[in-house]
């Protein structure tokens, strides 16, 4: 399709709102603790919205949908995991973390792994590694969910829908911070829960109806309204693998957790939990359902996708554009697409920019360097990770689905453990955190892409594996972590007792 | 109902029911402090 001039108005506005909230962000900024955690001054709402819009990503809407379309009922455990990983994430890490920082002064979750195990070098500089490498490999997908969409509707070439977004996005993220980033989550999080909540039962009813939908699903194939598959992906081991990936794997994510470092008062984590999976449990199955009615309204053929190798991820938009035949609507779920995909977008390049920026530069680099200096080597940062990323996009993936759960598996055996063993067991060393660390990032690499081209090492066959990949590697932390730990000596007491570590939530 | 298998409709509707439970508790009991 070509756009009119009403939808090119639409993204305009859409545009220089975002625009907009850059410029009066960028005024709040006085300092580098202003720009990455926007003064620890975010409010329940915004924090809220700025979790659901972090989490909210380009496979929040292309790719959940192309996955039902794909695989029917039994993916519908990630409408209930990815939800419930920003309370996990505000239950396990959050409450602890966020005490602590405010004392201790914590920019990014670098600064409490330096602190807790007593490592300014070694630890943080391969945590902020490890840190970019996943964030990158997490943007990629983003980008290519971005020109998905533009592409889309204006009909335009691949590389001149991502120029577009990137500049966009690198505009207000790195003139405006976190103030403009959570702000921007606010609208865009907003219009992405309402925008979803009206279009998304329109394409269902157009589709027939729920049972319509289910019946002929059930007609195709009796595994596609099951909650799991007898055997393989979706069985339940892959399941229960799953959930630990999303929920954990998500919630320890460099551009999540750093969210909770943000807030004013630690009392909003008394209802965000609750209120963020209500919310955007809503939101994720309404979006499934969405790609369960195109792979009906595919069989029943009111349309048919692109001959693309990632055609499920264009199932919704085809959806949209057949259910809703006013082209004025397709503008506005354009914008929607548009917001959530930016929406982590942006968090993932200011958290890029503060691991190079204040991990690396200034706490391992140059110590002395002036606040100034660093602010705008944040800015640079931001800037050239879009650019970088932007190129990485030109050839997107078969399918985003799988790059996204890629760079989530990475992060799940990259920081789950040191962050967990870290703030609940006083046992954890700093070379255990090192080797659970180093290990978990090399071993899920490795078997990421084994996975992703379906080759075998060790004898085992990754394209066949009864657990998603990521849990051998995870395991392999655990092991790492236990193992080394208990051979090496322990951190002082005194440094356990200020980072609060022990069994315990919150004293 | 719904078109679909009892099974589905108790996996993941049992599911969705213990997790609001969980986090509905956690409100209840938390008692945060800077």
């Amino acid at each position: 399709m070509a756009a009119d001039l009403f939808t090119i108005g639409v993204i305009v506005i859409y545009f220089l709102a975002l625009l907009a909230i850059g410029a009066w962000a960028s005024k709040k900024i006085k300092n580098t603790e202003d720009y990455l955690v926007a003064g620890r001054q975010l409010g329940f709402w915004v924090f809220i919205l700025l979790m659901i819009g972090t989490v909210a990503s380009g496979m929040s809407l292309l790719g959940v949908s192309g996955l039902g379309f794909k695989a029917g009922w039994p993916t519908i455990w990630e409408q209930i995991f990815v939800p419930l990983s920003i309370g996990f994430c505000i239950i396990f890490f959050g409450v602890k973390l966020h005490n602590v920082a405010k004392s201790a002064g914590y920019i990014t979750v670098q600064d409490y792994l330096a602190h807790r195990y007593e490592s300014p070098t070694a630890l943080r500089t391969l945590s902020a590694v490890a840190g970019i490498i996943v964030s990158l490999i997490y943007l990629v997908g983003q980008y290519s969910a971005i020109a998905i969409v533009l592409m889309w509707l204006f009909g335009i070439p691949l590389w001149l829908a991502l120029v577009i977004a990137t500049l966009i996005t690198t505009i207000y993220t790195a003139i405006g911070g976190l103030y403009a980033v959570a702000w921007a989550s606010l609208i865009q999080s907003i219009i992405l829960i309402v925008g979803v909540l009206i279009m998304a039962p329109i394409i269902i009813f157009y589709a027939g109806g729920f049972d319509h939908i289910n019946t002929v699903l059930m007609g195709v194939n009796p595994n596609l309204v099951m909650p799991w598959n007898p055997a393989g992906a979706f069985a339940p081991p892959y399941i229960v693998s799953f959930a630990v990936l999303l929920m954990v794997g998500l919630s320890c994510a460099p551009h999540v957790i750093n969210n909770v470092l943000a807030i004013r008062d630690v009392k909003y984590f008394k209802w965000a939990p609750l209120i963020a999976f209500v919310i955007y449990g809503a939101v994720m199955f309404l979006l499934k359902f969405t790609g369960f009615a195109g792979a009906v309204m595919v069989k029943e053929g009111v349309f048919t996708l692109p001959n693309v190798p990632n055609a499920g991820d264009f199932v919704i938009l085809y959806g949209i554009q057949n259910s809703m035949p006013i082209m004025a609507l397709w503008a506005i779920f354009a914008v929607i697409v548009l917001a959530a995909v930016m929406s982590t977008t942006d968090r993932l390049m200011l958290t890029i920019g503060a691991m190079c920026s204040w991990d690396i530069y200034k706490k391992v680099i140059k110590p002395d360097a002036d606040d100034k200096t660093v602010l705008l080597l944040s800015k640079i940062i931001v800037i050239l990770s879009a650019l970088f990323t932007m190129v990485l996009a030109i050839n997107p993936p078969e399918m985003l689905a799988i790059l996204i759960w890629m760079g989530i598996g990475v992060m799940l055996s990259t920081f789950a453990i040191p962050l967990l063993a870290g703030l609940y067991w006083r046992g954890a060393t700093r070379e255990g955190a090192l080797a659970a660390m180093a290990l978990g990032l090399v071993s899920s690499l490795s078997f990421g892409m084994l996975n992703y081209v379906k080759a075998g090492m060790f004898g085992i066959d990754f394209g066949k594996i009864p657990l998603h990949f990521s849990a051998y590697s995870f395991i392999i932390a655990i092991l790492a972590m236990i193992v080394v730990s208990q051979l090496t000596k322990k951190n002082s007491e005194k440094v356990l007792d200020e980072t609060q570590t022990g069994w315990y939530i919150s004293k | 109902m719904f078109g679909l298998p009892d099974i589905t409709i108790i996996a993941v509707g049992g599911v969705v029911l213990v997790v609001i439970a969980a986090l509905l508790y956690w409100g209840l009991t938390f008692r945060g402090h800077d």
